[in-house]
């Protein structure tokens, strides 16, 4: 008989990937890699925005946490969230980043503070208090990494470091966690989920 | 490997060495049979098939036919075993292949879909053939073999390193079964496999497909609408019932012979062979027509500046005519279409709206707004999904009458009432009316083309361009589309439809617009000759760094990178910028070259460098004063360590980007990195969707404005026309990505054991590279400290 690994009947395990989560994961953090490189070269032009006080700028950083919500709400599967950040990291990597392959290391971080958050919920939660969550622990993982590991700003003092990881964390929460998840309900609402485990995302309760 | 040959493949690997002189080697072709079965998908209140009894006899042709909604693709995403039990499907009864359940067949089972550009795996042509073998874990020598063997029986005559992008659907149709084939299936599985082709692309196929089967005598299941093509090659057709069961079975003559079981298929929209729905000819419109859009001299092009796709083309166009543009692939028809739709700009000439279209304004449709042109000329996309704004088809159809706008006016087109109205009569004309809530994703493939047609005539045009409408669809779509558009000519509107389908063109009595075939010495599309956004430049990839293993590159560049990311000073990044210049001839990149790659990178670390000198700790001379901030001495130090810290960290990664490709890349974090190769190709396949979403980003741009949706307006008006457009890249991104996963799990993909045709090395180039990037990251180190500049910025 061909080669067969799987049981013959049933394939309840809802936490193994199937090939159709993972290309589907592939493809949000391809796409979403695109538009981190979109991003990347783009958002100086906010800087101006910023200006007076420089830690600011990390109001918008939400736009490179995204991924590891927006992954995670749709495939629901553990390592989501990690995978589709890492993946959306490399692929900005590959087409020219001014972060050079520390993204990959960025990515990492950034999607672990989602990761985590939906792991303390067992996969089995992701209503909008876990999307919130989740893009709140994205943004605090990802600035402490910035502040305090990778040391992007060394001018900056005390007072401005933790003012960014606010920043940073409040930009998690609204664009990474609130944007996601009303895309997700969106998404649920074409049926272009209807082969993974988030095709009823868009009528289950918000906060329930 | 080792464990995963398993009976199946040991026994073709004797039969494969028994006829190793002949082209295609005969497989064991597999029968079939259903007791009592039936299947509900997760989605789904309704069973999509119940109590279907059915055998089929191994190496028999079978076409499988029947009305949309009687569940002709789930039997055969279930024969493939493509098809997921999770808590929320219910299955009931047997299915089986040779006696065993076909959940369990993968490998004697081969299947294609009808969307081209998700039957490719993988970013060449020979990588794509052996995909499934090797997921079968076949030998790699014997892949070697199958893949010349497959492409011969297909009559794809490329090179094994073609790029797949550049193919057209017809030849990735036939790649996708010269995939099939090399897997050395005893079942076919086709759905729909030409309905996305013109005709000369659906022959090549259907005499591939026959060609294959010919020689390897397997079994044959196909869907199809147009039976046309197929209907004389096949033994047997079975009818599918909605709801369950079988309809009918028999032989082509039996079924299609003229008599009652015919008329009833006509009835369900089934394209018997020699069927074409028949109308009255239409009256010519009278010589008084008043003309509405004039093309003078005009060349078409997608790109400004590009060779033009057609040249010298002259259309007049009146009032209450039809044109079918016609034309072979690549001669430029869309692009024709987009531009006199003004979705695209002229290449040279001109397009001239005349008389009542131009009511006295602006006569090029291409500067009118999107709510001037909504009302006046209306496009309708060959895949109804991209002219989709909204949550609901009433307000699908209402938003454009809703948008239009009178001609260089802001007053609108329609009042409130005469837009309810609007929506009213199209829902009932078209029979939509029960649907009026749902989601426009979310109707069947003949209801989406009846409303895009719909959302388009809504805003009542005067001239309706069509690409391509009838591609796919069933004889009741297609004649209800017929009537539609013959009701919008009586009335005055002027119709374009590119069309292969003559009955179409003949339906609506419309005049030939023929294009001239594409006269380059090279014969092939010119753009699709282009590398991929993600693949290496080919001279990079011949270079030095290009035949190294990308993990050694990878390696390399974060050993230099750690004093980067350790300290904050101008000597160690100064370093590694130096050594990476000086490394540049590795890559075969000139300094221009790394520049037009490069320079995004250099103005983000002048950013970084001017932020830094702007807010850092101020010491030294005050250089510049701008109030709040200011420049001196130290800052300017700080930001120059910055800037070039920066710079530092990002340019070594462009050598690898320039040199690796990531079929490449993939092999190496799968075979080397001993990554779970499961993600690995999954993440690698959809980067390869990536190169068809840039393209489909174009595509929903133009669709949009086609229905109204403004992008030219103020900066909110702008972010909400991109997000919306971004949603819906995000959906088609989806429903590709679903198809791609089908494709790959029908050929073996996400078995825990595979054989790799190309072998990921490791050898003493590689070993050198990580080595002076050790030596790189050292030496920087050693520098700073010996000159004491330093800086650890953890300190």
């Amino acid at each position: 008989m061909g080669i067969t690994h799987q049981p013959a009947g049933h394939k309840t395990a809802t936490t193994s990937w199937r090939v159709v989560d993972i290309v589907i994961a592939a493809v949000i953090a391809v796409s979403s890699g695109v538009i981190f490189w979109a991003w990347n070269s783009s958002h100086h032009l906010l800087d101006v925005l910023f200006l007076a006080f420089p830690p600011s700028a990390a109001l918008v950083s939400g736009m490179w946490l995204f991924p590891a919500v927006l992954g995670a709400l749709i495939i629901r599967k553990p390592g989501a969230a990690l995978f589709c950040e890492v993946v959306a990291a490399m692929v900005s990597a590959l087409m020219g980043s001014e972060f050079g392959l520390t993204v990959l290391a960025s990515g990492l971080i950034q999607g672990l503070g989602a990761e985590v958050v939906f792991a303390a919920f067992r996969y089995r939660t992701f209503n909008l208090p876990v999307a919130l969550l989740a893009g709140a622990g994205a943004g605090l993982f990802g600035s402490v990494n910035d502040t305090f590991i990778f040391r992007w700003f060394p001018e900056y003092t005390t007072g401005m470091l933790m003012a960014y990881i606010g920043f940073m964390t409040i930009s998690g929460i609204v664009i990474a966690g609130m944007l996601s998840f009303l895309g997700t309900r969106a998404l649920a609402k074409t049926g272009a989920l209807g082969a993974l485990a988030s095709r009823k995302a868009a009528t289950e309760p918000i906060l329930g | 490997m080792g464990t995963g040959i398993t009976m199946s493949s040991a026994s073709m690997l004797h039969r494969e060495n028994d006829t190793a002189a002949t082209v295609q080697h005969r497989c064991d072709a597999v029968s079939v049979s259903a007791r009592n079965w039936g299947w509900r998908h997760a989605d789904r209140k309704q069973a999509a098939l119940s109590g279907l009894d059915l055998e089929i006899r191994a190496g028999e042709r079978v076409l499988l036919a029947g009305p949309s909604g009687a569940g002709k693709s789930t039997l055969l995403y279930a024969l493939a075993g493509v098809l997921d039990e999770d808590d929320e499907t219910y299955s009931s009864g047997e299915l089986l292949l040779d006696g065993a359940p076909a959940a369990q067949g993968r490998g004697l089972v081969g299947l294609m879909q009808q969307d081209p550009e998700t039957q490719v795996v993988q970013a060449r042509v020979g990588d794509d053939v052996a995909f499934g073998a090797e997921n079968l874990s076949v030998p790699p020598a014997q892949i070697r073999r199958r893949i010349i063997e497959a492409l011969d029986a297909v009559g794809l005559e490329v090179p094994l390193d073609h790029p797949t992008s550049a193919l057209s659907g017809g030849q990735k149709q036939r790649l996708a079964l010269a995939g099939i084939l090399a897997m050395g299936p005893g079942l076919v599985l086709l759905d729909e496999p030409t309905a996305n082709l013109d005709p000369d692309g659906v022959l090549e196929v259907r005499d591939a497909v026959l060609a294959a089967l010919d020689s390897t005598g397997a079994t044959l299941l196909i869907v199809e609408h147009r039976l046309e093509a197929w209907a004389a090659h096949m033994d047997r057709v079975i009818v599918l019932e909605p709801g369950g069961g079988i309809a009918h079975d028999g032989t082509p003559g039996e079924l299609f012979a003229p008599g009652p079981v015919r008329e009833k298929l006509i009835a369900a929209g089934v394209w018997v062979p020699g069927y074409t729905p028949a109308f009255d000819p239409l009256p010519a419109p009278g010589e008084s027509a008043a003309l509405l859009l004039e093309a003078t001299d005009l060349a078409v092009t997608r790109k400004r500046g590009a060779r033009p796709a057609a040249s010298g083309l002259d259309l007049r166009l009146g009032a209450g005519e039809a044109w079918c543009v016609r034309g072979a692939n690549g001669s430029g028809k869309s692009t024709f279409a987009l531009t006199l739709g003004g979705l695209l700009p002229v290449g040279s000439g001109t397009v001239l709206a005349t008389g009542e279209l131009a009511a006295g304004t602006e006569a090029r449709p291409y500067h009118w707004r999107a709510s001037e042109l909504v009302g006046r000329i209306g496009s309708v996309f060959q895949e109804p999904e991209h002219q989709f704004v909204t949550n609901t088809v009433a307000e699908e159809l209402a938003y454009g009458p809703r948008h239009a706008v009178k001609p260089g006016t802001r007053e609108p087109l329609f009042t409130e009432r005469e837009i309810s109205s609007r929506v009213e009569a199209l829902l009932s004309r078209l029979r939509l009316g029960h649907l009026a809530e749902a989601n426009p994703f979310t109707l069947s493939g003949g209801e989406k083309r009846r409303l895009s047609v719909a959302t388009v005539l809504a805003a009542g045009p005067q001239v309706l361009i069509l690409d391509e409408p009838t591609f796919g669809q069933d004889a009741n779509t297609w004649r209800e589309l017929a009537l539609l558009l013959r009701e919008e000519l009586a009335r005055g509107t002027a119709i374009i439809a590119v069309t292969h389908d003559a009955d179409f063109a003949r339906a609506l009595g419309a005049h030939e617009f023929v294009l001239a075939s594409p006269a380059t010495a090279d014969g092939t599309a010119p753009a699709a000759a282009r590398p991929g956004l993600l693949e290496a430049d080919v001279r990079g990839g011949t270079s030095f760094l290009g035949r190294a293993n990308p993990l050694a590159k990878l390696a390399a560049v974060a050993l230099a990178t750690i004093p980067l990311i350790a300290s904050m000073d101008w000597v160690s990044s100064g370093i590694v910028v130096a050594a990476t210049m000086l490394a540049l001839p590795l890559a075969s990149l000139s300094v221009p070259r790394f520049l037009a790659r490069g320079w995004p990178l250099l103005l983000a670390a002048i950013f970084g460098a001017w932020g830094t000198a702007l807010v850092g700790n101020d010491s030294g001379a005050v250089l510049l004063d701008l109030g709040l901030f200011d420049i001196t001495e130290g800052s300017l130090a700080a930001g120059a360590a910055t800037g070039m810290r920066a710079f530092a960290v990002a340019i070594p990664a462009v050598l690898v980007l320039f040199t690796t490709d990531p079929t490449d890349l993939a092999n190496a974090l799968a075979q080397k990195a001993r990554l779970p190769h499961r993600f690995v190709l999954g993440a690698l396949a959809g980067m390869r969707l990536l190169g068809l979403l840039i393209e489909e980003w174009t595509t929903l741009g133009m669709a949009r404005r086609a229905r109204g949706v403004g992008s030219r307006g103020s900066a909110a008006a702008r972010l909400r026309a991109n997000l919306g457009q971004v949603f819906g890249l995000l959906v088609q991104a989806i429903r590709r990505a679903s198809r791609l996963a089908v494709t790959m799990e029908a050929k073996g993909f996400g078995t825990a054991e595979r054989t790799w045709l190309n072998a990921s090395s490791y050898g003493r180039r590689d070993a050198g590279i990580v080595a002076a990037g050790l030596l790189l990251g050292t030496g920087a180190t050693w520098a700073a400290l010996a000159l004491g500049t330093w800086n650890l910025v953890w300190s």
